[in-house]
């Protein structure tokens, strides 16, 4: 892959890190939330945390879109799943969620026809080798996916696939983010923003942020020299008293998305009213679902699905990790009774939750340092 | 909770630190072949064969660099 050595340059990375020093104020304390769960790994797989001041704090933010899944809506799919016509397919992190009651893979063990799939072509491909049977795409994602799922819609549409439904958790990013800025309990300074939801919306949909709110937003990539630029034009903004959108991945993000993808998005999806995020409650105008013309393809309108709200686990707290409020450490059931092979919230499940990082990749730094 | 992998050992599952539902990570892959229909062949870095609608990019051609999330292009590659 082009640029991935120029991207992970140790020198150029120990320059940047000497910027950020020279940028902040001694004595004055940052705190910087990466949106995007593949933020999260970047920072943790490649010790980018470690390259910072002290006073400059990276807080994991709500864009993992398999932790934001409420229990419910796994209880739904599972609901779906029992039926003995249905294939339910859906992306692997999903298989090990936990619902209300058990997780997909669950769900397989105990006879449930759940299958595995890379794309959901690859799940409109099973509806043409299985016309006898109703195939089910459990469609998980921010703006980087809904696309697919949409051309995927219009392929099976226009080509009469009648035994393919999706039931649809695809969610926006701008809404849990403008929730964030309203919670009493979250003090940030700036955004790390997502890189690639930005390719299908572009920069501009986070002008809100210092328009309404008063803080700088840097549209960030995925390698590390990308994130310690993007934390260091956060920084540079703050310390000249600037406050804008800023993309620091103009290879890929242009400040205006993709219109086609967009014209897809609008054609086959609706906002619904609104929509529940684990850990975060119900927020207005942040889920969508199929539109009316696409409405033979809902698979909530094709089956009856329980669409029970079910209460996150007590002992969770993952709305907080979600949030920013608590580091996943924080949390009294991290690695301890939540671990990754037995997750007590979604956050510990996929890889690209802020709690399954630190246990991957920090914990055992934490317990270097308390020694 | 008793452990999901202890049910399946067999699942496929997502690579530790990458995740195939992911918001927000999309993979530079080369394409192939195109057929005329908005699909392409493409190889992700691993070489790895992987069939993408490219819509939402133009036209393709083999040779062609592109970022695909979930199997669609969502981008040209710089």
């Amino acid at each position: 892959m082009r640029f991935v050595d120029e991207f992970r340059d140790a020198e150029l990375g120990r320059i940047l890190a000497s910027e950020i020093v020279a940028t902040v104020e001694p004595g004055r304390h940052y705190k910087v939330m990466e949106v995007c769960g593949g933020h999260t790994h970047t920072i943790y797989k490649y010790g980018v945390d470690d390259l910072l001041p002290e006073n400059v704090e990276l807080v994991h933010g709500p864009g993992c879109p398999v932790c934001v899944i409420p229990m419910g809506r796994v209880d739904d799919g599972i609901a779906i799943a029992a039926r003995d016509e249905v294939i339910l397919t859906c992306f692997g992190d999903m298989m090990r969620i936990p619902g209300g009651s058990g997780c997909f893979l669950e769900a397989k063990a105990a006879g449930a026809d759940i299958r595995m799939v890379y794309s959901p072509l690859d799940a409109l491909r099973i509806a043409r080798e299985n016309p006898d049977r109703e195939i089910v795409f459990y469609a998980v994602g921010f703006e980087t996916t809904a696309p697919s799922t949409a051309l995927t819609l219009k392929r099976a549409k226009g080509d009469g696939i009648a035994n393919f439904t999706v039931f649809s958790n695809h969610v926006t990013i701008v809404p849990p983010l403008r929730a964030l800025l309203e919670s009493p309990d979250l003090r940030l300074d700036g955004f790390i923003g997502p890189g690639h939801v930005s390719t299908v919306v572009g920069a501009r949909p986070f002008e809100f942020i210092p328009a309404d709110y008063g803080k700088p937003i840097v549209v960030s990539g995925f390698e590390p020299l990308d994130l310690l630029q993007s934390v260091h034009m956060v920084l540079k903004q703050l310390a000249e008293g600037r406050c804008e959108v800023e993309n620091q991945y103009r290879r890929v993000v242009p400040y205006d998305g993709n219109p086609a993808a967009l014209s897809v998005l609008a054609e086959v999806f609706e906002l619904r009213p609104h929509f529940e995020w684990r850990g975060l409650g119900f927020i207005s105008h942040s889920g969508l679902k199929l539109s009316r013309d696409y409405a033979d393809f809902d698979a909530e309108v094709r089956f009856d699905v329980p669409g029970v709200r079910v209460a996150d686990p007590k002992a969770c707290q993952c709305g907080e990790v979600l949030k920013g409020v608590i580091k996943p450490w924080e949390c009294k059931v991290f690695g301890t009774a939540c671990t990754p092979e037995r997750p007590i919230g979604t956050c510990m499940v996929s890889s690209e939750g802020a709690c399954a990082a630190y246990y991957n990749y920090g914990r055992f730094a934490r317990e270097r340092e308390v020694v | 909770m008793s452990s999901p992998r202890s049910l399946d050992g067999a699942e496929p599952e997502c690579e530790p630190g990458h995740c195939v539902t992911c918001a927000d990570e999309a993979i530079e892959m080369l394409v192939l072949a195109t057929d005329g229909s908005g699909l392409a062949s493409c190889v992700d870095p691993e070489g790895v064969p992987v069939e993408v609608m490219t819509e939402l990019v133009g036209e393709v051609v083999p040779g062609d660099a592109v970022l695909v999330h979930a199997g669609a292009a969502i981008a040209r590659a710089a």
